[in-house]
């Protein structure tokens, strides 16, 4: 016969048992139904909690909620809402100046942040002949709701990557001069096609008229800027865009 | 010409797979990992290694259990290159805040509970929950007996029910659980 003690613990490792035999200590011990129901009630958030959403981006855009507050004592209660308007109040400021500075050159500032990502995957870069397997750049391209056909060229890097809040295809290009980096900006709008140099990356956004923009660069400086324009275009070619 | 189609339909399946699952690898990888951007990196290392090996996948139906090995696999190298270091856990909770984060208050403080249960707890608790996996199952992707895994199970419920608040005096103690709660070298 099955005891209380053996009843709880096998429920809380596994509250969704159903042997006979806890069947049978359920329905003649009330303590014990109840504890079950109680368990398997927290069991139901357990699951919630765990089906988080970490595909897509949709997790940058996930509403911030803070964690439930454990009832902070009311004597600091004054003074933290006063620390949160004060901070609240500076971060206002902050965004107000950076939205400035950002409005001022917006699209310089998505060149910087594409060459900032790039710092991040030095790997990225390697001279290989080994292309990317055709599924997993379908995979990667499906995020921006894009498809590639062969002729683009020989690509050696496919990624999906974490950019200014969205998952976007990070892809490296084999072309005549060495490998050229091709990032799918669909939710970066861009009025004109931009040229850059910095930080030892010079290259192209290019605007995608309904599907926001490409980022092609290259590692290097100076003003030719003919490979990097050849894979530009060679992808705008040759990308079909999914609606 | 048949060479080409064989191929091709496999490039098809195996994308297939890889579309229906990939949503679930990455959760496990997230829970494995406490960091987005490295369960999106292991996830994909994974598929890569996945698509190489795809031989080796007789059958669809066993597909989540290999790829979740090879998660599993590639996560542990992945530890051993980076040499990942020791961070902070309210600082990962704060770093994944959007991940983390819930309509529901209560969910939203179960995320942050999982995150601080050691991974020998919250692995299994995910193989369980998340992926369906049955006792036996996780034991034997985990290298463990049954008993060590229920024992895992029962502490992790035990922790996160505590840091939520809602540990009952019902809650049975620790009696009568396998004591040491180790690898089961002797498992057959």
């Amino acid at each position: 016969m099955m005891g209380c003690t053996q009843f709880r613990t096998a429920i809380l490792s596994n509250p969704h048992d159903d042997r006979a035999d806890l069947e049978l200590h359920a329905q003649s011990c009330g303590e014990c139904a109840q504890y079950a129901l109680q368990v398997r009630r927290f069991e139901r958030r357990l699951e919630q909690a765990l089906r988080v959403e970490v595909g897509g981006g949709r997790a940058a855009k996930a509403t911030v909620v803070p964690f439930r507050s454990r009832g902070p004592n009311p004597r600091r209660r004054m003074s933290v809402r006063r620390g949160w308007l004060a901070a609240a109040a500076s971060v206002l400021l902050a965004a107000v100046v950076a939205g400035a500075v950002w409005l001022a050159s917006p699209e310089s500032s998505l060149a910087a942040d594409v060459i900032d990502h790039m710092a991040k995957e030095p790997g990225a870069w390697a001279v290989t002949e080994v292309a990317v397997p055709p599924p997993m750049l379908a995979m990667v391209l499906e995020e921006a709701k894009a498809r590639l056909r062969p002729s683009a060229g020989l690509v050696t890097y496919a990624h999906s990557c974490p950019f200014r809040g969205h998952q976007v295809p990070h892809l490296v290009v084999q072309a005549e001069g060495g490998p050229v980096t091709v990032m799918v900006l669909s939710h970066e709008a861009a009025s004109r096609p931009m040229h850059f140099d910095e930080q030892g990356y010079r290259g192209i956004i290019v605007p995608v008229p309904g599907h926001g923009s490409l980022a092609v660069l290259e590692r290097g400086s100076g003003s030719d800027l003919h490979a990097v324009e050849q894979v530009a275009a060679q992808v705008q070619g040759t990308i079909d865009w999914i609606s | 010409m048949k060479a080409a189609n064989g191929g091709n339909e496999k490039s098809t399946r195996f994308h297939a797979l890889c579309q229906s699952l990939r949503p679930e690898l990455l959760r496990f990888a997230f829970w494995l990992s406490r960091d987005r951007a490295l369960a999106e990196d292991v996830v994909q290392e994974s598929l890569l290694r996945a698509w190489k090996a795809q031989d080796s996948l007789q059958n669809d139906d066993a597909a989540k259990p290999w790829f979740l090995t090879i998660i599993r696999r590639e996560y542990a190298r992945c530890f051993e290159r980076k040499r990942l270091v020791t961070v902070d856990v309210d600082e990962l909770i704060a770093k994944e805040e959007p991940v983390l984060a819930a309509e529901d208050d209560r969910v939203a403080e179960i995320r942050a509970a999982i995150f601080k249960l050691p991974e020998d707890y919250r692995e299994p608790l995910v193989l369980q929950v998340l992926m369906g996996y049955s006792t036996a199952e996780i034991a034997a992707e985990l290298g463990l007996s049954n008993a060590a895994v229920l024992t895992r199970l029962f502490r992790a419920r035990r922790q996160l029910r505590a840091a939520c608040g809602e540990d009952s005096p019902m809650d049975p103690e620790e009696a009568g659980m396998n004591p040491d709660d180790g690898r089961a070298e002797a498992r057959e």
